[in-house]
């Protein structure tokens, strides 16, 4: 079971309600969402039952050694890295800190290998503080993802959006429900 | 009835004025001037939603967090920043994982009762009580 096509989505500050608003608003896709929040131990699985309550695709929080599925939302524990091998399984691991934070963006958008062909890798930075998240961008636009920044006036913190969009590796700049638009657009 | 959302501000009208406003709502709002007052505020038991400002002088919103976190106080806590700076300076680096949102001075007072209704629900699977 390799190669779904994956969505990886970087998000901090403002990420819970911009999550919300983000899935409330989508139809089940035909991908694997992998969401890299910032957040503690305690509150990630109070954040997984609030998207669960709203999306149309079942949420869950990653588990170690779990294979990705389709059309399953999976969020990174907090205080562990999440990295995808071979695309896609799931390895939670603890290791220092990242640009601050555990889980960071940057290490699990680095995890990312080429897709096959006629598969989709697609690489978010939605509001945040710092920068995390900008390195891993950079990466998926190597590997040939599409990238996206959500754009200033959605987001509560532009920090991290700004600082992918600053590696000139970012190929759309939208609001929130735009993001969502292309996500249809680009995966169903 | 138990105040489940506390406001740390140095500004005594600030937050009389946001204190008027959630009794508007009929939410019970603890407030706190200072580092010290949020502590023993947490110390005594107040969880809930801390509306924390940025700027205060001695140890300002940044600082009061890192107090927090080091004594154990955050757990089942939400902390949403409110701040008149468009954007954080550098003081918020290894906080953002405590740091669940960002309101930018002077708020919605829709947009505040939204995010308040949706981090209760978070926290307890319930929104704000009235009374």
């Amino acid at each position: 079971m390799v190669n779904n096509n994956i969505v990886m989505i970087g998000v901090s500050t403002g990420g819970p309600i911009a999550l919300k608003r983000l899935f409330s608003d989508l139809p089940p896709l035909n991908a694997a969402i992998v969401i890299i929040l910032h957040i503690p131990p305690g509150m990630d699985y109070k954040i997984a039952r609030s998207l669960a309550a709203v999306a149309s695709m079942p949420v869950a929080l990653a588990e170690d050694g779990e294979y990705l599925r389709n059309g399953r939302i999976y969020l990174a524990p907090g205080g562990l890295h999440l990295r995808l091998e071979g695309n896609s399984r799931i390895i939670l691991e603890e290791g220092g800190k990242v640009n601050f934070v555990r889980p960071s963006a940057d290490v699990a958008m680095k995890s990312l290998l080429k897709p096959l062909k006629k598969r989709r890798l697609i690489g978010i930075i939605m509001t945040g503080m710092g920068k995390d998240g900008a390195d891993g961008i950079r990466h998926i636009k190597k590997i040939r993802g599409v990238t996206i920044a959500q754009d200033q006036e959605t987001s509560a913190i532009f920090g991290m959006p700004k600082a992918a969009m600053d590696t000139g590796s970012v190929d759309f700049v939208f609001p929130l429900k735009k993001i969502g638009k292309k996500l249809v657009e680009l995966l169903n | 009835m138990e105040a489940k959302v506390m406001l740390v501000d140095d500004e005594e009208m600030i937050r009389e004025s946001v204190e008027l406003f959630f009794q508007s709502k009929g939410i019970k709002i603890l407030t706190a001037s200072c580092c010290d007052d949020c502590l023993d505020h947490l110390e005594t038991g107040f969880r809930g939603v801390i509306l924390m400002d940025v700027m205060m002088p001695d140890i300002n919103g940044w600082g009061t967090i890192r107090k927090i976190v080091e004594n154990d106080l955050y757990e089942g806590n939400i902390i949403v920043m409110l701040t008149a700076l468009n954007a954080p300076d550098n003081n918020m680096e290894g906080l953002q994982e405590y740091v669940s949102d960002y309101l930018t001075k002077p708020f919605n007072p829709d947009e505040l009762m939204e995010i308040l209704r949706y981090y209760f629900s978070l926290l307890n699977g319930s929104e704000p009580s009235n009374g």
